[in-house]
């Protein structure tokens, strides 16, 4: 099957809401980060220590959660085409506080600002961590630029997901350096 | 879809055994089948099955409506391919696999002019509007030649303007008198006026992304909606 048509060589591209934009709108900025987001946690996933083999399967959710986010922001505020998509919703956000919290419950106390790295999983989780970042910062954007208080409530629980996924994959990273047996690097001013 | 992020599938995983009771021939190389519906299974017009065959995964838009009481799905027989001669030859109350149904591919009522697109069997999902009450649309149906135009009187009862664009030059001496000698690239390229549509396009990529870079010269600030049949 040819997964390409050539719709896209002149650098527009179609909205799911069906707009065609340019490439570089700031729309497809939102849901290309969120794209990038999902392909760091499949490498996350594919560096999992055998110590953390459970958080395999929260990954796969996470990276379904993300084709939904994909999805709503690939759709304008309004559309009657978003009663195609499945938003996610508070008790997501919920699940990944208690997952932190569970996550958390085995890790020594913080006490200062660590240096991204250590095992190659914890790496890769901090790296998915400031892509999430980047997503979110985007989705600020998009809510911004909406200016009607309503349709910035287009954007509202993304910004939830979005800002707790990010706690999630910090205490991810240093769960994946305790249960390694890989401490994690203080910063030294 | 070459987004490299397409939307979740809407489409269930259960799989369910229908069986063949019907086929027409619609030209010499398409046909229609008619399949027993499965209970419970629900659909929305300009949506896809998907027959599950060892040979590997087909989906084919369904011609009727949510209503109707089996389902239709309009098939061009590839003669080398590994499942559609198959579907050809098969006995009438054989068993086949499906899933779904999948797809966005629906009608989203729109102040602009609706502007359906279709080449070959792509016209499937626009019978399907058809049969469930869509109306007011501008259909332009290409095909190679007359025989190509499935559906045709149907559509044109529901369509408020239907034209007809055979690629076949030789064959519009044979066409219904109001039909256009071309694509139907060629068609919106001369004769759609300037102006904000919803465009559902329906057929091969080629059609898809010649349509689609059209639009986005001479119809901006318009809609696209696409379906596309690999």
């Amino acid at each position: 099957m040819k997964i390409y048509t050539g719709g896209g060589d002149q650098g527009r591209t179609s909205l799911f809401s069906g707009e065609r934009v340019f490439k570089a709108h700031a729309r497809i900025d939102a849901y290309g980060d969120v794209d990038e987001l999902n392909s760091v946690l499949g490498a996350l996933a594919a560096a999992l220590p055998v110590q953390a083999a459970e958080i395999g399967p929260k990954i796969t959710g996470l990276q379904a959660d993300l084709m939904k986010v994909g999805a709503w922001l690939a759709t304008s505020p309004g559309s009657p085409a978003l009663a195609e998509i499945e938003a996610l919703t508070t008790a997501d956000a919920a699940a990944l506080e208690a997952a932190i919290d569970q996550l958390d419950a085995d890790l020594p106390p913080l006490r200062s600002f660590i240096l991204p790295g250590g095992h190659p999983a914890a790496a890769w989780a901090h790296m998915a961590r400031t892509v999430c970042r980047r997503a979110e910062r985007r989705v600020v954007g998009l809510a911004d630029a909406a200016g009607d208080p309503s349709r910035q409530d287009h954007y509202a629980w993304l910004l939830v997901y979005l800002n707790r996924l990010s706690d999630y994959l910090f205490v991810l990273a240093r769960y994946l350096n305790h249960v390694t047996g890989i401490p994690d690097r203080m910063w030294q001013k | 879809m070459n987004s490299g992020l397409a939307p979740p599938t809407n489409g269930s995983t259960e799989v369910y055994a229908v069986r063949l009771l019907k086929r027409r021939r619609l030209d010499g190389g398409t046909f229609e089948f008619t399949l027993s519906r499965p209970d419970g299974f629900s659909f929305r017009a300009g949506q896809r099955i998907r027959f599950e065959h060892p040979t590997g995964e087909r989906d084919y838009s369904l011609v009727n409506g949510p209503a109707a009481a089996e389902l239709q799905v309009c098939v061009r027989i590839v003669q080398d391919g590994q499942f559609t001669p198959r579907l050809a030859r098969a006995a009438i109350h054989s068993r086949f696999d499906i899933s779904g149904p999948h797809g966005y591919f629906i009608f989203q009522p729109a102040t602009r002019p609706a502007v359906f697109v279709a080449s070959g069997t792509g016209i499937a999902p626009f019978v399907a509007m058809a049969r469930s009450g869509v109306r007011g649309f501008r259909l332009l149906h290409g095909a190679r030649t007359a025989d190509g135009l499935y559906y045709q009187a149907e559509l044109r009862a529901a369509a408020a303007g239907y034209v007809a664009c055979l690629s076949k030059a030789a064959a519009a001496a044979a066409a219904p008198p109001d039909a256009f000698a071309g694509r139907v690239t060629a068609y919106l390229a001369a004769h759609l006026a300037p102006g904000a549509y919803d465009f559902y396009l329906c057929g091969r990529s080629e059609m898809i992304r010649d349509v689609t870079l059209l639009v986005d010269r001479r119809f901006p600030a318009s809609l696209v909606y696409s379906e596309i049949f690999f």
